[in-house]
């Protein structure tokens, strides 16, 4: 199978900060793609380069095989939609606004909404749990719901491949397994290429099929989260020490910080 | 989308009374002044013309001079309607990216160095200057192919900061007498209300307004961020160039025949997404018949409050304005 994403060798710098060293990463349609790494490792730039919104000083992303920037803009938003990690907001708008907003690039700059731009926002609002929610001003709403909305404004966008930086974060325990499994019936349904950059080791491990492991601009390992998620990668990585066994109920990856040393002998 | 319907019944109520307004405060225009002027004359003159005192005066004086009003208002709100989704700043107004100095070192410069008889071109001359340094402002403000909101807020601060020092230098190096007709034409007049001069300036603000609000979806966009924007697929950079052009134009149109009237720009823009939201293809039209609505208004009791002769329009838009949309943003709170 093709990949519908695929990067070789990106290199990006802020400054003369080198933030990625030369990462590669394919993203294949139906398959939910995990992204790991501590703060500053480079997922958020990663996904920047992915979606064509920061140009690489070296490598190149290619969306079925044609570099991602030769697209034209609506037609590259057609074919993948991307959510970043902020969401400034001082202008008052509905939910319901924002996410068909998220239809823009299908719709063109006069047309009005066709029956499928209701529809997807519709379901988006379904799928994201905002529908009791839509006439909400988002100023007016928490922040785990704020980023419900933007997951609902890609989703109203759609596209062959959607990445997700930090979708979860602000998230309780609920709205992040319902987040996944939104994720992974767009994989499974709609066949989209799913990126996921993520804190949430067991959580991913449970839902993603593939992870990359990110470690200061380097991709330190990437594979089946059995392969992925070892004490050593994580130690590595986060340069925390962390137990990794089998969840008993699903069997799979579960990682649980262990206590320092310190810490243990000081109690 | 049950809300776009449910919401576009309200819209279309809030729009039917505003352009009511509209034609209300046209009509009060006309019938207000030295001269009365009954409804049934203001009726008559409408539909028959005529040569009696009255109907000359709504004809040639009141109502053209109520038409630029109207022009004027609806321009510069949507104008700072635009610029406040371009800039991502609620206090953005049409003015903030130099286009009231370049419009004011024109009108200077007309009023002192071309031959008193020439105020013709004053307009020409303001106009020229305010599309000179909105130009100047997008151009030092690009950067790689792009303008950001912070470089040309940045730059059109540098800009006014200079061209108000070329102000006072022209007012303070300028023989007397000549200067008083040139700032008191910078504290906004809508006397310049001639059939030609409405003539002149119906094209720019119909061709500007229609142009912004056919930008309408991507300006909705650019209020969440270009990154937002960028993915959801707008060309940003171009959306953006066109938007400030356009903008600026109608800015600039309006300056020229009625020098800088400030508030309506800045403050009703507010006002109507109080009304409607921020989604421009609804905020745009009922910002233009807001604003047009309000500085007829404003410019009837200018001319009407004081016994001694006109008051400057600018300054009743904000002394009459200031309240009155305090109040509508307060109670419109819940949306903002």
């Amino acid at each position: 199978m093709n990949p519908a994403l695929s990067a070789r060798g990106l290199v990006f710098r802020y400054g003369d900060r080198e933030v990625l060293r030369g990462v590669g990463i394919d993203l294949y349609p139906g398959e939910v793609t995990v992204l790991l790494g501590p703060n500053g490792s480079g997922k958020s730039t990663l996904i920047g380069v992915l979606s064509g919104s920061l140009v690489p000083a070296a490598g190149e992303a290619l969306l079925f095989g044609r570099p991602a920037r030769s697209y034209p803009r609506r037609e590259m938003a057609r074919r993948l939609s991307s959510v970043g990690q902020s969401l400034p907001m001082d202008f008052p708008m509905t939910v319901e606004e924002y996410v068909a907003l998220g239809r823009y690039a299908h719709r063109g700059l006069f047309g009005g909404a066709t029956r499928e731009d209701r529809e997807r926002v519709e379901g988006a609002l379904d799928m994201a749990g905002l529908a009791c929610l839509r006439e909400r001003p988002l100023s007016g709403i928490s922040a785990g719901e704020r980023q419900r909305a933007v997951v609902a404004r890609a989703i109203a966008q759609g596209g062959d491949v959607m990445l997700f930086d930090e979708p979860t974060a602000f998230l309780d325990l609920r709205h992040r397994v319902a987040f996944h499994e939104v994720v992974a019936r767009l994989a499974g349904r709609r066949g989209a290429a799913v990126l996921v950059a993520s804190h949430d080791l067991s959580l991913c491990a449970e839902y993603g099929a593939r992870v990359v492991l990110l470690s200061e601009g380097r991709e330190a390992a990437h594979g089946s989260p059995e392969e992925v998620l070892t004490p050593e990668n994580i130690r590595a990585a986060y340069g925390v020490s962390v137990a990794c066994d089998r969840n008993p109920a699903t069997g799979a990856v579960r990682v649980t910080p262990l206590r320092s040393e310190g810490v243990r002998e000081g109690s | 989308m049950s809300g776009e319907r449910a919401g576009g019944a309200g819209f279309r109520a809030v729009l039917a009374a505003l352009a009511a307004a509209l034609a209300g405060a046209l009509a009060l225009s006309a019938a207000t002044g030295p001269v009365p002027v009954s409804l049934g004359g203001l009726v008559d003159a409408l539909l028959r013309g005529g040569e009696d005192t009255p109907a000359r005066v709504v004809l040639s004086l009141r109502l053209p001079r109520a038409i630029l009003g109207m022009l004027v208002g609806g321009a510069l709100a949507s104008s700072g309607a635009a610029f406040q989704a371009l800039l991502r700043n609620p206090l953005a107004d049409p003015y903030i990216l130099g286009v009231s100095g370049g419009a004011a070192v024109g009108a200077l410069a007309a009023t002192l160095f071309l031959p008193a008889g020439a105020s013709a071109v004053l307009p020409a001359c303001a106009f020229l200057g305010a599309a000179l340094s909105a130009l100047a402002v997008f151009l030092l403000a690009r950067r790689g192919g792009g303008v950001s909101p912070e470089r040309l807020i940045l730059m059109g601060v540098v800009v006014g900061a200079f061209l108000n020092a070329v102000i006072m230098l022209m007012v303070s190096l300028s023989p007397p007498g000549r200067i008083p007709g040139a700032l008191y034409w910078l504290m906004g007049d809508l006397g310049q209300g001639t059939p030609k001069r409405v003539a002149v300036l119906l094209p720019y603000v119909a061709g500007g307004s229609l142009a912004l609000f056919l930008l309408s979806r991507g300006l909705d966009l650019l209020l969440l961020g270009e990154r937002e924007a960028f993915h959801a697929g707008l060309d940003i950079e171009r959306v953006k160039a066109a938007a400030y052009l356009t903008a600026s134009l109608l800015a600039g149109s309006v300056v020229a025949v009625s020098g800088l009237i400030g508030f309506v720009g800045l403050i009703v823009p507010h006002g109507a997404r109080a009304l409607v939201g921020s989604a421009h293809r609804r905020l745009l039209p009922a910002a233009f018949l807001m604003g047009a609505a309000f500085l007829v208004l404003s410019d009837v009791i200018a001319r009407t409050a004081s016994p001694s002769g006109e008051l400057p329009v600018g300054a009743v838009t904000a002394f009459a304005g200031a309240p009155f949309f305090l109040f509508l943003l307060r109670r419109g709170g819940g949306r903002a």
